[in-house]
Parts: C-alpha cells; structure tokens; sequence
C-alpha cells in the first residue's frame, strides 16, 4: 500500500484535472475565481512533486520506475505549468467558454508528461506520450483572435503527430521482435549484444523519431514553426517549456539504455545535431515574427542539447539535464515578455518590441537577460548549460562537433542581439502604450532575472544534482 | 602552496573586482534622472579601484615574485571549477592600467547627456569583466570574465556610438564572440586532455601536454584571442569598433579590452602550450609583423582621426604579438610593458580626439587644421600621445617598442627590420596627422571654441603623467614585470 506514496505527484495532478473539469461543466465561471484556483492548484502541485523529489521504487509490474531522474523532470515539468498558469491572468487568445477546459486540459498534459519521463516499459512510454500528445491537439486550435479560427494549425499538429507515433509504435514494434520484451530494463540487458541487427537499430531510430518529433529536432522540426505562431502565446509557452522538458527526458533515457556504443547510432546523431543546430539557427536569422523565431531556435537548442546525450557518458546526461532545466527557465522568461508585451494574445512582430526599455524596463531586461542566456553569453544560465554541453563532449574527444556548435551559438547571437536591438535602441514608429505590469508579474519577472544570473554563477548544487539524477539512470 | 596566513588577508583582488560589480548595482538604483549623482558616485568607485589597485601595485613583493595574494576556493566541484584570483608580475600591471583608463574614462565622460545610468551600468559591467580576465587564474572564470567584458560593447556603442554606430557595433561584437567560439573548445579541449578534473590554470601547466595537443590547443586559443588583439587578418572590426563607439568606450576598448587578447595568448596559450609556441611562434611574427607595416601604411591613408588612431592601435598591438612570438625575455618584457603603455596612450589619444569632436562635432582631418591656436591644451594631449606613439624617449612606449624591436631583430632579422620600416612610416603618418589637425592654418570656423576646462583637462593630464611617469622610471614597471617572465622563459 506504501507503494501509492511514489505516485502521488501524478495522483495530484488527476484531481486538479477533474477539479476544472467540473468547473467546466457549470454554466458561466468567474474568470478571476478560475485563475486564482489554478494558480493555487499549479503552486501547490510544485510543492507536492519538490516533496516527493527523493522518492524512488517501482509501480504497476515494474512498468513504471520513480528514480531521481524521473523526479528531477517532473520538477522541471511542475515548475513550467505553474509558470505557464501564472502568466494566464488574462488569457486573451483563448475563446472565454473554453478557459476551464483550457486549464484541465493543461493538467493531464502534464500528467501525460509526468507518466512519461517515469515509464520504463515501451507500450506504457506510448500510452503516456499519446495522452500529453492529444491534451496538446486540443489545446492548440482553442485560440480565437477576434473571431479568427485557428483549425488550420491545429490539423497540421496533429495530423503530423500522429504520423509521428506511427513511426513510434512500428519502430517498438521492432524492438520488441528483437528482444522479446518491452520492459526497458530487459531491453537494456539484450539490446548491447545484438545493437549491430539493423533491425535493432531500425527499431531503435524509428522509436526516437517519436521523442525527437515531441522535441522538434530536425528532420522532424516542421510542425513547429507553424504551431508555435498559431497557437495562443500560452499555450506556446507550455509546448516551448513544460512539452519540451519531457522530450529531452525521453530522449536521454531511450539513447542511454541503448547501453553499447553503437558508432552508428553516435554518428547518427552527431549528425542530426549538426543539422539541427545549424538548420535552425540559420533560418531564424530571417525570421520577423518573434514566435516563429523563438520556434527555430528552439530546433536549434534541440541540437544542443542532443550533443550532451549523444555522449553517452554520465557527464553527457547531467549536462542534457542542466541544458534542458537552463532551456526551461531562459525560454519562460522570454515567453513572459511576449505574453505581457502582446496584451491582446496576438501574436508578437519583433519591431513591436521597439521602445520596451521605457515602457517596461523590467520587462526589457528579463528580455535581455533570457535571450543573452538562450545565446549562451555568460553570466546566464545558458552559458553554464553550453559549457557543461561542451566539457562532456570533449571529454568523448568531439572537438570539431563543439567548434560547430560555438559557431552556431555565434550565428544565433545575431538574430537574439537583432530582437535585443528592437528592445533597447529602436524608437517606435507609432508611439505604443506603455505595458502594464502587474505586481505579480513583476515579482515573477524578478524571481527569473535572479533565478538566470544565480544559475549560471552559483552551478555547483545543481550541477551535483543533475549529477545524481543521471547516475540513477537505469 | 600557500601558508594559512596569506590565504587569510584582506581578500584585495575581490575587493577590486566588487568595486565594479557594487559600482554598476549602486547605479543600478539611483534614479535615472539624477544623473550628476550617478556620475559622482560612478566616479567615486572608479576611483576606488584606482586607489585599491596602486595600494596592490606598491604592496607587490618584486624580491619575492611568484603569485601572491592569493584567494582560492573550490567552485564547482564535480568539474574542478576554482575560484582562484592571485596576480604576478604579468597581470599586475594590466590590473593598472585597468584602473588607470576607468577612472580617466568615466571622468572624461562627465558631460554626457544621453541615458546616463545605463551607459555607466553597462561600462563597469564591461570593466568587472576586464577586471576579472586579469586577476583569474582559473580558465572557467578567464572564460566567463572575457564573454562578460565583450558583450556590453554592442549597447555601448550602439546607443552612444557614432559614424555607422549599428554596423561598427554588430560587427565588433560578432567578431569578438566569433574569436570566443574558438577559445571556449580550446579551453575545453586542454582540460578534457588534463583529465578533466581540474580548471586550475597551474595544475593543468604541471601536467604538461602532448605536442599534439599543444599544437591544436595554442592555435584554437591564438586565433580566437588574437581577434580581440586585432591580429591582422582579424583586425578588420578593430578600427571600425573604435570609430563608431563613444569617448570612454573607446578609450576603455582600445585601452584596456585588446591588451586581454594579448593577455590571453600569453597567459592561456603560452602557458599551457609552450611547444604549441614553438610551433606556431614563425607564423605569430609573420601576422604581427604584417600587422605593424599594414596598419602603418593605412592609417597614413585616413582622413578620419579615429580612423588614424584605430590603425595605429593595430599596429602597436602588432608589436605586442612580435615581442611575444620572440619567446625571449626581453622580448615577451617589451611585450607587456607595450600593453601597458599602448593602454595609457590610446586612452589619451581617444580622449583627447574625444573632446574635439565633442566642441568641433568632426574629426574629419581636413575639416580640422590650426587647432593648436585656438585650444592649444586640448591638442597637446594629442600630441604628446602622437609622440609616444611614434616611441620618443621619455615616454613609456619608447623603452616598449625598444625591448621589443631589440630581441625581434635578434631572434627574426627579417622581419624584424621590416617591423622597423612599420615604425618609422608610423611615425610619418603621426606626423603628418598632427601637422595637418593642430598646425598650418587657423580654421576660423573653430576659432570660438573655447580651450578644454581644467576639470575636463585633469583625467587626460593624469594620463599624461603616466605615460612620462613610467618613461622616465621604466625601472619601476620592469621590475615587477620581470619579476614573472624570468622564470616563465625558463620553464619554456
């Protein structure tokens, strides 16, 4: 019965569901009632998965394991929802029948996501990932602008979506006729003996295909631009934080039980990395709306982060951990900015940044501060995360692979210092309105700044901590 | 290593750096439109530093040499990340010279007008790095301090930049974090080689490297630090940086952030990679030696005075490479010696060039002419900067560049001699500068411009009196810088 205790996190976040769930079944909600319950709910599921962090053991016929890895992400996961809630106050791009809906829906993704980075066998990995997947296909056709429909995109995620987890399920398919088990741990103890099969590997790269589609990686990128510019800046911002944690998550746990160095592998993935990375940062270069080019870079810090994973050492894992936890918090910060920036929930063009250093100097310099860190410039956060990227792929002997991931870091400071530009030294052409910023948004806006600059100086717990989640790696 | 007494001192060198980081908060939260208080107290900690840095320089021990005030702590532990701040011979006299060009810098910078609090914010954001780069003697941290000095560089200029502010600024600051692309994996790559446990500057030189390694590793950190010491080719952001940028920014960029990539390429790559040195040392002089003539004979093509100064900057921090590439003690002596004195000089030289755009709003050479008749203080600046360019005697430069050129003849006749010829075309185009902007006819245009005030006048005389200072009493400075290079030539 003790046995409940690990699963208490996911257990929360079923509650809070059925909670808006029936909010959503009454007639007419109090729009403030509605966000102050989700903010409280969101708060209190942060504490109730911090609380759980050190538990660990295995549920459901060992189908599911709770290890600090798994704790780790849903940290992560936690923290991004109640982020992505906290910035719902106004929740304008969203139809205002739908708004409870909105948040339940919410709610299971991130129970979706938290099953995922726990599952340790692959039909339990699929059930999860479907169920944080179709939360999302709902979520993003939800916005209205002004009567504006947004069916379009919403098709295109998912039609995209599910070919992608029919990949996925072929390519478990094909692991399982090799191995004759679908529990990764079995899986674990076969695969390095017959990792030289194609069909291991077929059934190997065919199941990444899923997380690296989740993770929007290149070659498998192409619903991101797209989803990013039409879905609700909110709902961007949770498919950009929260949805991209539980990816990398997948992604360091699938290639790190693939156990024996496969050079085929490794090579493989040097190379999506390579064109990740550079595919991503260069189109970004021309990108005007701010959405869609936070969405190509994010194809680039993909490929950042594939570097740490493709090292398959421990050092590599604990630096794809920081990267994504380091990712989580830049990428919020700017999403806050845009949220705030575009009152009305549409969506954001980087010349209407012009001026926010005076019509919001807070928010111009989380801005600032976010995008310095997603470019990798020190004292941030993001620096930190690139370094310890770097160092474990030197540490594997990758030195070319680094050098073209620093240029790629210097191509992507162009289009960051470009939107930074937009912030501080252009005038508007139109004198825009000052932004409103709440109290509480200040404070957030605070807590980020801080939280950016005491991460990337003060790494040491954290990095001792992304450490221990990696050794608990199966 | 170290008793317990000396770690338990006054820790000086934090001080130093907080005297920046303490600096830019303290801006940070006085109101924007105060600003006669903002460059008060901006001023006040500049001159903190100054007073806290020559306090350092006197309490040196030459006799003993070797690093002292030493302050180490483990940082990151899984990584070997320490925080380890000490100075030797080397670096003290750049942690000067840093001092030295923030506080004439921010003084000459009393008359801005245009977001005050933000121009000096970011400036001691700049200098904390600088600053930092200098007393660091762990590579993680050499890392961090050089990407924090570079990138307020970009708002520096281009919000208070001039000619083509937007371009000079993205250019110089792509380049810079371009020549960065290639100094973290070096940095990387010399640790993961060490084992990778240890950013310890010292532990990592105990271990001593492959050949190979140090091949690979001394040209990664070469290329990447000699962008930012205007290497040519890599020069190319150099003159354009300093053209567009404002006067302290230019005065500390050209002052104080180029002598960090010479710095780096001596303290990380000859360091680490003295037979990566060896190898590489041939094609080191050829760059500098082409960089002297080259900047030589296109600065004599400028008409634009910063344009002028820009070029003969990389000129002289071609003499810089030249005295480092000698592996010599004279050689690397002069090196040095040169970073300090090419500081105080450009510092003066952008300040002075600064007032007179400030009042003339050109500095166009030919626009200009005869200012020596109606703000004759004003156009001494420059021209006792122009005379320590040239490397007349008295002057700081002069025993520099003669240490330099002494062992560069020695150890490359050839190129050394052609060096030379760079010398004394620099010194024509200098001439001919001064000539044409502060004697000849009278320009009425300017004729009611009045001289600069003696409030304005006083950081550029006390650059001045550094300059002659340390021209006349070379020993004082040699001392401590040979203090450090005698024993690192013979450990080559």
């Amino acid at each position: 019965m003790m046995k409940w205790v690990l699963f208490v996190p996911e257990l929360f976040y079923v509650s809070m569901a059925l909670v808006f769930f029936l909010f959503s079944l009454r007639k007419k909600v109090e729009q403030k009632l509605l966000y102050n319950t989700a903010v409280i709910l969101g708060a209190v599921g942060l504490v109730v998965t911090v609380a759980f962090a050190r538990q660990h053991g295995m549920l459901f016929f060992d189908a599911y394991r709770v290890d600090l890895f798994s704790q780790v992400f849903k940290v992560f996961l936690a923290l991004g929802t109640f982020w992505v809630i906290f910035a719902c106050s106004e929740l304008r791009g969203v139809n205002p029948r739908q708004h409870s809906e909105f948040f339940m829906l919410i709610s299971i993704c991130t129970l979706g996501m938290m099953m995922l980075v726990s599952s340790a066998e692959l039909l339990t990995i699929y059930i999860s990932i479907e169920l944080s997947s179709y939360a999302l296909y709902l979520l993003v056709p939800m916005r209205r602008i002004s009567g504006d429909l947004y069916v379009e995109t919403g098709i295109k995620y998912f039609m995209i979506g599910v070919t992608a987890s029919a990949f996925m399920i072929f390519g478990i398919s094909f692991i399982f006729g090799v191995t004759k088990s679908t529990y990764v741990a079995d899986i674990a103890r076969v695969l390095p003996t017959v990792i030289s099969e194609p069909a291991a590997i077929i059934g190997l790269i065919l199941t990444l295909c899923g997380f690296f589609f989740k993770q929007a990686l290149f070659p498998f990128h192409s619903w991101a631009p797209d989803v990013y510019q039409g879905a609700a800046n909110q709902v961007t911002t949770y498919i950009a934080t929260a949805s991209k944690m539980a990816a990398a998550a997948m992604v360091i746990r699938f290639v790190g039980f693939s156990g024996g160095e496969s050079s085929l592998l490794v090579q493989l993935l040097i190379t999506l990395s390579i064109l990740s990375m550079t595919f991503g940062n260069l189109v970004a270069i021309i990108q005007k709306d701010l959405k869609r080019l936070l969405a190509y870079s994010s194809i680039a810090h993909a490929g950042y982060m594939l570097i740490g994973i493709l090292c398959l050492s421990e050092r590599g894992f604990s630096s794809a951990v920081y990267y994504a936890m380091a990712y989580l918090v830049m990428n919020f910060a700017v999403f806050l900015v845009i949220i705030m920036v575009a009152e009305d929930g549409r969506n954001l063009q980087i010349k209407e940044l012009a001026g926010l250093h005076k019509r919001s100097p807070i928010l111009a310099l989380t801005l600032m501060l976010g995008l310095f860190g997603l470019a990798g410039i020190p004292p941030t956060v993001g620096f930190t995360g690139k370094f310890l990227v770097f160092a474990a792929a030197l540490e594997k002997g990758y030195l070319l692979l680094v050098i073209i991931g620093m240029i790629n870091a210097t191509i992507s400071l162009y289009y960051y210092l470009i939107v930074i530009k937009a912030a501080y030294l252009l005038e508007p052409v139109n004198p825009y309105p000052p932004v409103r910023v709440d109290g509480r948004s200040r404070a957030m806006s605070m807590v980020l700044i801080v939280a950016m600059v005491y991460l990337g100086l003060f790494p040491d717990r954290f990095v001792a901590l992304t450490e221990a989640a990696a050794r608990s790696l199966p | 290593m170290m008793t317990s007494m000396e770690m338990a001192q006054f820790p000086i060198l934090t001080a130093i750096l907080m005297s920046t980081i303490v600096g830019m908060l303290v801006i940070l939260f006085i109101p924007g439109d105060r600003t006669r208080l903002i460059k008060q107290v901006s001023l006040s900690f500049a001159g903190l530093g100054l007073v806290l840095c020559l306090w350092l320089y006197y309490a040196y021990d030459v006799q003993k040499g070797g690093l002292q005030f030493v302050e180490r702590y483990l940082w990151v532990e899984s990584l070997g990340i320490y925080y380890f701040n000490a100075v030797d011979g080397i670096n003290l006299p750049m942690l000067l010279l840093t001092s030295i060009v923030l506080f004439t810098g921010v003084w000459t910078m009393w008359d801005l007008e245009l977001r005050v609090k933000e121009f000096f914010a970011l400036t001691y954001l700049l200098v904390a790095g600088v600053y930092g780069v200098f007393m660091s003697m762990d590579l993680f941290w050499i890392f961090v301090w050089y990407d924090v000095s570079l990138f307020p560089m970009y708002p520096l200029i281009a919000i208070w930049g001039g000619t083509r502010k937007e371009y000079g600024a993205m250019k110089l600051t792509l380049y810079l974090l371009a020549g960065s692309a290639l100094i973290l994996p070096g940095i990387l790559y010399l640790w993961a080689q060490g084992g990778g446990h240890t950013f310890d500057l010292f532990e990592l030189q105990a271990m001593g490297f492959s050949p190979l390694v140090q091949k690979v590793a001394f040209i990664m950190l070469y290329l990447g630090f000699g962008i930012l010491a205007a290497a040519w080719p890599f020069h190319t952001w150099s003159p354009v940086g300093h053209v567009a940028a404002p006067t302290a920014v230019s005065m500390i960029h050209a002052g104080v952030l180029m002598k960090l990539g010479a710095y780096g390429i001596l303290r990380l790559g000859m360091t680490l990679c003295p037979e990566g040195l060896a190898y590489w040392a041939d094609l080191m002089a050829l760059l500098a030696t082409i960089g002297i003539v080259y900047g030589a004979f296109v600065g004599l093509a400028q008409t634009d005075l910063k344009y002028v100064i820009g070029y003969s900057s990389v000129s002289h921090m071609g003499m810089v490479g030249l005295g480092l590439s000698t592996m010599t003690v004279n050689g690397i002596n002069g090196a040095v010696f040169q970073m300090f004195a090419h500081g105080v000089m450009t510092a003066l030289f952008f300040s002075a060039v600064g007032y007179i755009y400030d009042r003339t709003h050109t500095k166009m050479i030919p626009d200009l002419g005869g200012l020596s008749k109606t703000m004759p203080v004003a156009s001494s600046f420059f021209i006792v900067a122009a005379f320590a360019g040239i490397g007349v005697p008295c002057m700081a430069s002069f025993w520099a560049e003669l240490l330099v050129f002494i062992s560069a003849v020695k150890t490359y006749p050839v190129r050394g001699i052609f060096a030379l010829l760079g010398l004394v075309v620099s010194a024509l185009f200098m001439l001919r500068v001064v000539q044409k902007t502060f004697y000849g006819e009278r320009n009425e245009r300017w004729a009611h411009i009045p001289d600069v005030p003696l409030f304005l006048a006083t950081p550029r005389i006390i650059l001045v009196g550094v300059i002659i200072f340390f021209g006349l009493f070379p020993k004082l400075m040699l001392d401590v810088i040979q203090s450090a290079v005698v024993p690192f030539v013979s450990s080559l």
